[in-house]
């Protein structure tokens, strides 16, 4: 199952209630999907850059999670419909890390090969410095 | 000496992305961001930051998502 990243703002003028509320409900979906949550990390109160819907704060909430099927459809249609939620973004995190994996294996062997050279120049010098005592 | 014989002396400019080696630009690292928006909130060039064009691409991409996030302003004061 691919691994995801939630954003939410949540409106901070409504009820604590009715916040954990809606969070709860989009937690439901994901682990009645067979989901299995990673990571939940909540920012908080901050202010926002613009005023959305006439809010110039919002609450917010950063999950990552895995999940497959169509959870994500359902998420996505209970984010848009519920009152609570102001912004949200999902990101599919694997997709985001995989040029990023790819480049960290790419300079992983760039310094491998480098440390190689660096060994395989120090035993030729070693090499030539015995032959040198030799003769 | 060097320095009053040619007035303008270029700055060396670097990509902080390739010397940190910072592989991926998260949306949400807002103060990494900011350097790269000046007040006014547009996307500095890469002519004038020195980003590599693979890493400008990500910057631009991150820097929009946290305008959706609000995060960042797209209009600045």
């Amino acid at each position: 199952m691919p691994l995801y990243e939630l954003g939410v703002i949540i409106d901070p003028e409504i009820e604590p209630e009715a916040e954990t509320a809606t969070l709860d409900r989009l937690e439901a979906i994901i682990t009645g999907a067979g989901g299995e949550m990673v990571d939940k990390d909540a920012r908080g109160r901050r202010q926002l850059a613009y005023p959305i819907r006439k809010r110039n704060y919002g609450v917010y909430h950063f999950w990552k999670f895995e999940v497959g099927g169509d959870a994500l459809q359902k998420l996505n249609f209970e984010m848009r419909t519920a009152d609570a939620v102001m912004r949200f973004l999902v990101l599919n995190l694997d997709r985001e890390l995989r040029r990023k994996r790819k480049m960290d294996r790419k300079q992983e062997a760039k310094v491998a090969a480098k440390a190689a050279k660096r060994r395989a120049s120090a035993e030729a010098e070693a090499a030539a410095d015995v032959a040198e005592g030799a003769s | 000496m060097i320095r009053q014989k040619r007035r303008f002396r270029r700055r060396v400019k670097v990509c902080r992305f390739t010397v940190e080696k910072i592989n991926y630009i998260d949306y949400k690292d807002v103060d990494l961001l900011r350097e790269y928006t000046p007040t006014n909130g547009k996307i500095l060039p890469r002519r004038v930051t020195g980003t590599r064009p693979i890493f400008q691409h990500k910057l631009a991409r991150a820097i929009k998502r946290a305008r959706h996030m609000a995060l960042l302003p797209y209009v600045g004061s």
